[in-house]
């Protein structure tokens, strides 16, 4: 024992000269190795490797750094550790902006030069944790309420929480073999279990477009209750039809009323106990058959979820599977409307987007596909076109012959195809076929006529421009003054008055700067010339006219 | 200052129609139909703005880059529809929205801001099938600013003026 010491002192006084110049450079201690962060939600910690084992009494800080910081600051949680990683889940960072990291060695007044993290975005580098379940059963289901990954109040997946989708895992106690996997929403039911056994379930939560999946919470295990004496209401349909939905079921006992609820489905995405927000459908309570119709006006726009229940005197059934409704595709599409032309041997024909009953074309909401089927009023045989515009052509037909044509309306989609049911059909004949020949003809004549008539017209009025420009004889010298003396006045006085109109122009400029009245002024005095050179004009058009008879009455 | 920068998004949400196309063709009809109803909704939920909310006001800098590619990418444009949409109706299901507004109104802009959702979503997901392509959808700034937006509602302890300064905000990008 006495030999240990006496070793580790001599260990720590020969040490001593070794130390000591390298305190003073910092080149004795060695930076920490294969550092790194780990973010789990809100969990963040730092790891790192002891670069040199055999040096005792070493201690790790780390510093960070965010854009709009100016220096390095201190990372709270993680100064002076003797260990080799450290939290620093309480530094409330903006997981979203870039931060960076550095950790040294230290002992004593002695520091080893910093280990740098390059910058990286906490949000990037988290991964999803598990999230928490709490199992309720049912005979035939479970209900899985889900809190999501992190804390309560996270800042990981602030902006996630409603975009987490939940996967699990669920299987038989007595025969883990045969699993299964769903997707569930919080408060969200499993069903299709068998009564009186043990299930067990791990769930994990994924960003499913950000390819992002989580931890598999803790297996949790549940036994479902004995089989319920009256079993849910089954197949839960709901269609459309004239301004209602029909909701129908199949139940197997006789003497039982249902009732039938619906819920926003937009609250599955909503975190929270919503079973108290479901509410009773019209028209649909008390219940004796396996049906119930309800007004479409009770649901605006949007998507709902129903279930129903079965009761019998004082005792009533777990809730049945939950139904969508989607307003949107529950709506029947209405059959268009036709109209047709016979254009010579072909047919034009006009199909006219369905209308509902308030009127509103219904097209604004789809892209429709229209089918068309037409067939000669002769023969059976059918001819199927399929069309999106709704004024098209059918060319090349027998002429003279009747044709009869109806259409309907498909909306065509991955999920959805519906299709309305076929329009009143219509029938029309086309005309003569050889009318386009006659027109040929006629086209034809026309324009063997028009020939020589267009040469006879040219001709004469290149004469007449001749006449005009280029006169073979000059007017009388007299006469030749005078018009002459006469244009170049008009001309002097034109110009004359342009310039005064431009001065205008720069009067106006002038009295809008100043004062807003002398602006009206302005503007009188540009009507005013404006006037007298249209006056002007006219009354040098007159002569030019003047001009011209004379010169035609000189010819 | 708000109408100033209202403009260029709602463009952005006209210019929808033109650029989505093909396979998710009858998505596109209902995203364009919803999104109209919502900013018709959003501006029938707010009265004109109360004044005294105005010294609240903040500047949270709706990052105007968001669709700026000089050619938007169909796939750039529904991303950012997407994280746009889902980013206001997190927005919106926060606690003690209630309150603040006409609960009718409120409710019909959930489910038209869920349907959107749900219906990029389909979109977005049947893309990624088709093409086998690696998208990470995390537009940072985006979520940058809706975090603002969230902090801003959360220290003020989500009050009426609060969530005024916020409609008048995600007016300008639904």
């Amino acid at each position: 024992m006495l030999a240990l010491l006496g070793t580790a002192a001599l260990v720590l006084v020969a040490g001593a000269p070794w130390v000591s110049p390298a305190a003073a450079g910092g080149k004795n201690l060695t930076s920490p190795q294969n550092v790194e962060v780990c973010i789990i939600d809100d969990a963040f910690t730092l790891k790192w490797d002891r670069s040199d084992e055999s040096v005792s009494n070493v201690t790790f800080s780390a510093d960070y750094q965010t854009p709009k910081m100016r220096n390095w600051e201190k990372l709270p949680g993680c100064q002076y550790i003797t260990g080799t990683m450290c939290n620093f889940s309480s530094v409330k960072l903006n997981v979203f902006e870039k931060i960076k990291l550095r950790v040294r060695a230290e002992k004593g007044n002695e520091t080893s030069p910093w280990h740098e993290v390059g910058s990286f975005v906490p949000y990037r580098k988290a991964q999803i944790g598990p999230p928490e379940a709490r199992l309720k059963a049912e005979d035939k289901a479970i209900i899985v309420d889900i809190s999501p990954p992190g804390t309560k109040d996270s800042l990981m997946w602030a902006t996630d929480r409603s975009a987490f989708t939940y996967r699990l895992v669920i299987w038989e106690n007595s025969a883990s073999v045969d699993e299964r996997t769903e997707t569930v929403y919080p408060g969200g039911k499993i069903y299709k279990l068998s009564p009186e056994t043990t299930y067990c379930l791990k769930v994990k939560a994924e960003l499913r477009l950000q390819r992002r999946v989580g931890s598999y919470s803790p297996v949790y295990c549940i036994n479902t209750t004995v089989e319920n004496k009256l079993p849910p209401p089954e197949n839960i349909e709901v269609d459309a039809k004239n301004q209602s939905y029909v909701l129908k079921w199949d139940y197997t006992y006789e003497n039982v009323t249902f009732q039938a609820q619906w819920l926003y489905a937009y609250f599955k995405k909503i975190l929270g106990n919503h079973s108290d927000k479901w509410k009773q459908i019209p028209g649909c309570r008390n219940v004796k058959t396996t049906q119930c119709v309800f007004p479409q006006k009770v649901f605006p726009e949007g998507t709902y979820l129903l279930r129903v229940q079965a009761s019998n005197g004082n005792k009533t059934s777990f809730w049945s599977e939950e139904k969508a409704l989607d307003t949107e595709i529950k709506t029947a599409i209405l059959p268009p409307v036709i109209s047709m032309k016979s254009i010579s041997n072909s047919l034009q024909i006009y199909i006219g987007a369905p209308k509902d009953t308030e009127n509103k074309s219904v097209s604004q909401a789809y892209v429709l596909t229209y089918e068309i089927i037409f067939w000669k009023n002769t023969s059976n045989a059918e001819r199927k076109i399929l069309q999106k515009k709704g004024d098209f052509v059918i060319p090349d037909l027998h002429p003279l012959t009747v044709y009869c044509v109806k259409a309907r309306a498909l909306v065509e989609g991955e999920r959805w195809n519906k299709s309305s049911v076929f329009s009143d059909t219509v029938c029309e004949k086309t005309k003569p076929g050889n009318t386009s020949i006659a027109w040929l003809i006629s086209g034809v004549c026309t324009v063997v006529f028009f020939i020589p008539a267009v040469i006879y017209v040219v001709k004469h009025l290149l004469g007449y421009i001749k006449y005009v420009f280029f006169p073979s004889c000059k007017p009388p010298p007299s006469i030749d003054q005078y018009f002459s003396e006469q244009s170049l006045k008009n001309l002097l006085l034109s110009t004359s008055e342009e310039q005064t109109e431009r001065c205008f122009i720069i009067e106006n400029t002038d009295a809008l700067v100043t004062v807003e009245e002398t602006n009206q002024v302005g503007e009188d005095h540009k009507k005013y010339s404006s006037q007298t050179s249209r006056d002007s004009g006219n009354y040098s058009n007159e002569d030019e006219n003047s001009g011209g008879k004379t010169s035609e009455e000189l010819v | 200052v708000i109408r100033k920068y209202f403009w260029p998004i709602c463009l952005v949400g006209l210019f929808l129609t033109s650029v989505l196309s093909q396979s998710c063709d009858l998505l596109y009809v209902h995203l364009n139909r919803v999104t109209w109803q919502n900013l018709k909704l959003l501006s029938h939920m707010s009265n004109p703005f109360p004044v005294e909310c105005l010294k609240e006001k903040k500047a949270f800098e709706l990052p105007q880059e968001i669709l700026s590619h000089t050619q938007p990418v169909k796939r750039h444009i529904e991303e950012a529809f997407y994280e746009i949409s889902s980013q206001v109706f997190n927005i919106f299901s926060q606690h003690a929205c209630k309150s603040a507004w006409d609960e009718k109104h409120l409710k019909q802009i959930q489910i038209g801001l869920h349907q959107q959702v749900e219906y990029l979503e389909r979109c977005l997901e049947e893309e990624e099938k088709e093409r086998d392509r690696e998208t990470l959808l995390n537009n940072l700034k985006l979520r940058r600013y809706f975090n603002r937006l969230g902090n801003f509602l959360k220290d003020k302890k989500y009050s009426q003026c609060a969530w005024e300064i916020v409609l008048v905000e995600i007016r300008r990008c639904v």
